[in-house]
């Protein structure tokens, strides 16, 4: 449904890099690398709520169509 | 009735009338039945002998007509009209002056409440039969959904309901509104039309059904088949807000989600940007606090690492040293020197240590060392 690079995906790789790091494991050249790709997945989500702009449409005229 | 051929040499041949007439005694002669169908075309005209409507199947368009003597279908005082489900008891016929076989009416019912609620339940069983309401078909709704396909009724209340909660939960979304028929004749054909010509609009990512509360009767047209099957063929995610928490149409089981009410709906399909700003804030300082803790944790060791390395050659000569200290000690407790001080002496002749007397003799001389200084002697006698 979503095209690639989605919303959603980007969140849910986020969520995992977050888990990764929390669980401290990671050794430093694993945590920077993380942590670039994740403020990259930030990045990505916010400038999708940014660029999202609020509009409501009427389907009208197709609808008068589609009509019986 | 006998009906008479013409003969044309071998061959028998029937007029149009006699053909009728034959085949008319024939239908005659089936028995009375009821018959369950939707009106439509529904003709009354107080000139006329007869009212005409057509029975319909609602499933796949099968068309019947019906005829009833006008005083008999008045006497049932009935307010008949195009899109009400009826049974009709009738005798078969073949309206032999036109050649059109149809239902002579004794008796017409409109489907009551029992009827209603028995041929949903049939239907309902039947749906979930081919699978229709199976869970494993339900769809996750998308997080954050590009459009959102909105089908409405003209009732203006579910749609601001609706509009109103997703706007102040996520201001940034673009929903595309199709208003249409929800009630009455129309509204099956209507919805399940606008339904699809939603679903082929770019970029809707979740479509809601949403109507107002309303009579069992009202909210019927979306437990229509024709309507539920299109819920469930939907190639997006289909979120059911139709009536009241207590309706529960045929739509509601094959859309991926249901909303009680228009304002639920709204939580379903959009995230609240607020919360979800924060929880992204969040998210991104539990990673620098993740990614400067391994920072630290690395620069913390190396200074371990680094004091050790500073601290070895110093151990090394310190070690070295306390050895080196206690193999003098060890040496100091091995040298005759600390015998000779509780006062015993050493004896030597010839620079060899005397053991015994048999090793001297009267007159040899000999040399004896004490912890302080020494003296040369000379021996006056010796024992053995």
């Amino acid at each position: 449904m979503s095209e690639e690079g989605s919303f959603e995906d980007a969140r849910r790789e986020l969520e995992q890099i977050v888990a990764k790091l929390e669980g401290g494991q990671a050794s430093l050249e694993e945590a920077v690398a993380l942590w670039e790709r994740g403020e990259l997945l930030y990045r990505t989500c916010v400038g999708k709520l940014d660029a999202a702009e609020g509009k409501i449409e009427e389907l009208g005229k197709r609808v008068e169509e589609a009509r019986p | 009735m006998k009906v008479e051929p013409l003969l044309y040499g071998d061959r028998k041949v029937y007029t149009v009338s006699a053909f009728n007439r034959g085949i008319a005694s024939w239908v005659a002669r089936l028995p009375s039945i009821w018959v369950e169908g939707e009106v439509t075309e529904f003709r009354r005209q107080q000139g006329w002998q007869s009212v005409f409507f057509t029975l319909k199947d609602s499933t796949d368009g099968a068309c019947l007509p019906v005829t009833m003597p006008r005083s008999r279908f008045d006497a049932l005082r009935l307010d008949l009209a195009d899109g009400m489900t009826v049974h009709v008891f009738g005798r078969p016929e073949l309206y032999e002056a036109r050649g059109v076989f149809q239902l002579r009416a004794l008796s017409v019912e409109p489907l009551g409440l029992g009827a209603i609620l028995a041929g949903l339940e049939r239907l309902k069983r039947k749906l979930a039969a081919e699978g229709l309401f199976a869970s494993e078909r339900k769809r996750p709704l998308p997080l954050l959904p590009r459009k959102i396909g909105v089908l409405t009724g003209n009732d203006a209340a579910a749609k601001r309901d609706f509009v109103t909660a997703v706007q102040s939960r996520f201001p940034a979304a673009h929903l595309v509104v199709a208003q249409t028929y929800v009630q009455g004749q129309a509204a099956p054909a209507a919805i399940s039309a606008t339904l699809q010509a939603l679903a082929r609009e770019p970029e809707i990512d979740v479509i809601v059904l949403t109507r107002g509360g309303g009579s069992f009767e009202d909210l019927l047209p979306f437990s229509d088949e024709r309507v539920v099957r299109t819920v469930a063929e939907c190639p997006v995610p289909v979120v059911s807000a139709v009536g009241h928490e207590q309706d529960t149409p045929l739509c509601d089981h094959a859309a991926d989600l249901r909303a009680s009410t228009p304002t639920a709906a709204a939580r379903l399909v959009v995230p609240d940007e607020r919360e979800l700003r924060e929880r992204l804030d969040a998210a991104r300082a539990v990673l620098a606090r993740g990614a400067k803790g391994a920072l630290e944790r690395a620069r913390s060791s190396l200074a371990r690492d680094r004091e050790r390395l500073d601290r070895a050659p110093a151990l090394l000569v310190e070690r070295k040293r306390a050895g080196l200290e206690a193999l003098a000690g060890r040496l100091q407790a091995l040298s005759p020197q600390r015998t000779l001080a509780r006062g015993y002496a050493i004896v030597r002749t010839d620079n060899e240590i005397v053991r015994s007397g048999a090793d001297l003799e009267a007159g040899n001389r000999v040399d004896v060392e004490l912890a302080h200084g020494g003296f040369g002697a000379l021996v006056e006698e010796t024992r053995r």
